[in-house]
């Protein structure tokens, strides 16, 4: 189980009951914004501050430096993240 | 420099920039420079949908039963659709074709462009569904005001380009006399209406189509014209990828590494790509305005509609390293975002495609795991 702190006040638990980050962080109400949900169109684009993460497929859309996309990977260690 | 369609120079295609390099000669794609372009073709392939293929018998009878107000949306929204389809499914054929370098990018192009048409197709199959003289749907578009004033702004861009083009392969850089007029061009003056072309596009796919992508869901939200809803849904997954696709252009550009120019231009240019994207904003807040002229549909009015548009600018002008021009930060209509899953579309009753599906796909990875269970 992994730490995922989204900004500087909450807290979301990564364990295997989620598919991936995206579902996680809806479970716990947060508002991301998302589109195909596989990875090619971009739209959940959020931060990654510290931490590593791992996609559970090479994503098609651009992702920046210091970007990733939540709804295909899953975190490898305790993250930090921003959603925009 | 003059186009050719099997170009005979020996070349190093791995070694080309995206455009303006030698013209493409032998179309092969067991090496790629830009591996990505190979994924999107394949991706839009799996992609493949026929408007005949979606039943939209039912939104005849809802079409009859909207209120005038409703219906002015409804018919207005696929004739603007109708129009950027129709620039869309031939000018990247035309514009960049001539001046790619990449098999894979010329093939990517192609794929794209194909794609568009279907839509255009599937415009004629919803308006010859709801409308008994779908003739006069398709010639008001020529006519409309409001439909012509956002063609200029739409086809500007790819047309300059293209007159650009033909001087240059024709005359080489330099002034020349054509006809006793005057014209100039330069390489570097063309990689610049390149680079706004792909800026455009970008932002037509990105901002242009959403409009009326909202108002259809809007309608299916209700219940009603499900049939155009869900042909929406397919022709919003195509435009997701497209938009993919001209944002790794673009930042492949700006990058430098595959055409320094091309990242001088990307810094020169910069004002104008915000001055591109502020003007597709007005115009579809404009746009939202003449939709709602005669009262708005229930779950979507114009305020509502604008602040969708200022949200997805925002967010399409990150994804390409701009700033955000507006103080939206909040999607004003989270619910669209379940319309534009692509694993919920589903074309033929019989099959709820997902959109990794492709005919005959055997998965070939096998990983050492998957004998674990395995007892002998």
């Amino acid at each position: 189980m992994y730490r995922v702190k989204v900004g500087n006040n909450t807290v979301v638990e990564f364990d295997d009951s989620a598919a991936n980050l995206l579902q996680a962080l809806e479970r716990h109400q947060l508002q991301v914004n998302f589109q195909c949900r596989e990875g090619y169109c971009g739209a959940c684009r959020c931060k990654l501050n510290s931490g590593e993460i791992r996609y559970l497929h090479e994503p098609l859309a651009f992702v920046r430096q210091g970007e990733f996309l939540p709804c295909c990977s899953i975190p490898l260690t305790n993250i930090d993240i921003e959603i925009p | 420099m003059a186009y050719t369609t099997f170009n005979r120079q020996i070349n190093d295609q791995m070694k080309e920039p995206m455009f303006f390099g030698n013209p493409v000669n032998v179309s092969r794609y067991d090496q790629q420079k830009y591996g990505i372009f190979e994924k999107l073709i394949e991706k839009q392939l799996s992609f493949f949908w026929r408007p005949e293929e979606v039943d939209v018998s039912k939104d005849r009878i809802d079409y009859q039963n909207l209120p005038p107000h409703e219906k002015h949306i409804f018919i207005s929204n696929l004739k603007y659709q109708t129009l950027l389809d129709s620039v869309q499914g031939r000018s990247p054929n035309v514009a960049f074709l001539p001046i790619v370098s990449l098999p894979e990018l010329e093939t990517w192009i192609e794929t794209w462009a194909f794609s568009e048409t279907i839509h255009s197709r599937s415009y004629t199959h919803i308006v010859r569904n709801i409308s008994s003289e779908p003739h006069k749907v398709f010639d008001d578009i020529m006519l409309n005001e409001k439909i012509l004033q956002r063609a200029d702004d739409v086809t500007r861009y790819y047309d300059d380009l293209i007159d650009g083009i033909n001087l240059y392969q024709r005359c080489g850089e330099g002034t020349h006399t054509i006809n006793g007029q005057n014209h100039s061009i330069s390489l570097y003056e063309l990689k610049r209406r390149l680079y706004l072309c792909v800026m455009s596009v970008n932002v037509l796919e990105a901002i242009r189509f959403y409009v009326s992508f909202a108002c259809s869901f809007a309608f299916a939200e209700r219940e009603l014209m499900e049939g155009n809803a869900k042909i929406i849904r397919l022709i919003a997954r195509d435009e997701a990828l497209h938009l993919t696709g001209t944002q790794h252009m673009l930042n492949i550009m700006a990058a430098g590494e595959d055409d320094a120019d091309m990242a001088n231009i990307a810094k020169e240019c910069e004002e104008e790509a915000y001055a591109i994207f502020r003007k597709a904003a007005e115009q579809e807040k404009d746009w939202a305005e003449y939709l709602f002229k005669d009262g708005s549909m229930i779950g979507l009015n114009k305020d509502i509609l604008c602040q969708y548009v200022e949200y997805i600018t925002n967010s399409r002008m990150q994804a390409i390293g701009l700033k955000p021009i507006f103080s939206t930060t909040q999607n004003p209509i989270p619910w669209i975002n379940t319309w534009l899953v692509s694993d919920n579309v589903q074309v033929a009753p019989q099959e709820a495609e997902i959109s990794s599906y492709l005919v005959g796909q055997i998965d070939n990875e096998v990983d050492g795991a998957d004998f674990g269970d395995f007892d002998l």
